[in-house]
């Protein structure tokens, strides 16, 4: 059907919380215990970053594979201090036509500098994620056993306390 | 922390805090320019880092779609 008809349901979609729901309940469920850290340093000394599967990522970097059915894992890497112009978004699998015209509605990373100007928060992380979610079989299998431990580790390395993920 | 938009998502696959919003899909910090709105969700989200006490609970905003009055939680004292 191709990528015209992923947009056409993704607008759908966006619409029709119905099917949404329909679509979720017909999902397995995730296996196994939800790891827990206990939120023990106050918000205006953390480090946070954003973690989004929104296909958000920089112009100029690769965009999103959207030609291949099973989808694409890859990550990547924005800058904490990219500007909502710095921004692009490629993903079929949801109406973006709003984060388009505004990234903050999936990637607030403008409103969590503010946050931070403001003493709210205690810095921005250097490095933020953009993935985009859609990614079955192999990679969804890639997805979880290689980007997510990378991801992981990249924001490890950069001292964060706090992650805040989104979904597209 | 995850925030989503779809109780059902977040309750088949949770983060270990999760935040539900309902709004539309794509626009889970809310609407393209309203920066006081997406201020206000954003500290919503960030504020339940430490109300959530247990892995994989969900915590409802109470905000609905183009509804409601969002206070500007970076504005001083007036």
């Amino acid at each position: 059907m191709g990528r015209r008809w992923n947009q056409v349901l993704s607008w759908i979609y966006a619409r029709v919380p119905a099917l949404s729901r329909r679509y979720a309940a017909r999902m397995d469920a995730v296996r196994g215990a939800v790891p827990w850290s206990p939120a023990r340093v106050p918000l205006e000394r953390a480090a946070v970053a954003l973690v989004t599967l929104a296909g958000v990522h920089l112009r100029g970097q690769e965009p999103f594979d959207m030609a291949r059915p099973a989808g694409d894992a890859s990550f990547r890497v924005i800058p904490g201090t990219a500007s909502p112009a710095d921004l692009a978004i490629t993903h079929d699998y949801y109406d973006h036509s709003a984060a388009d015209r505004d990234p903050n509605v999936v990637f607030p990373l403008a409103r969590l500098q503010e946050f931070a100007a403001a003493g709210r928060i205690g810095r921005v992380a250097p490095r933020h994620v953009g993935a985009m979610g859609h990614a079955t079989g192999v990679e969804e299998r890639r997805l979880v056993g290689e980007s997510a431990p990378a991801i992981a580790r990249l924001l490890a390395a950069d001292g964060v306390d706090y992650v805040v993920l989104s979904p597209g | 922390m995850l925030v989503g938009v779809v109780r059902e998502m977040l309750e088949k696959a949770p983060a270990p805090r999760n935040v539900l919003v309902r709004f539309r899909l794509g626009r889970v910090f809310g609407e393209p320019g309203n920066v006081v709105q997406q201020r206000a969700l954003l500290a919503d989200a960030l504020s339940a880092l430490f109300t959530i006490r247990q892995a994989g609970a969900l915590v409802e905003l109470p905000y609905r779609w183009r509804r409601g009055v969002y206070v500007d939680p970076l504005a001083g004292p007036s």
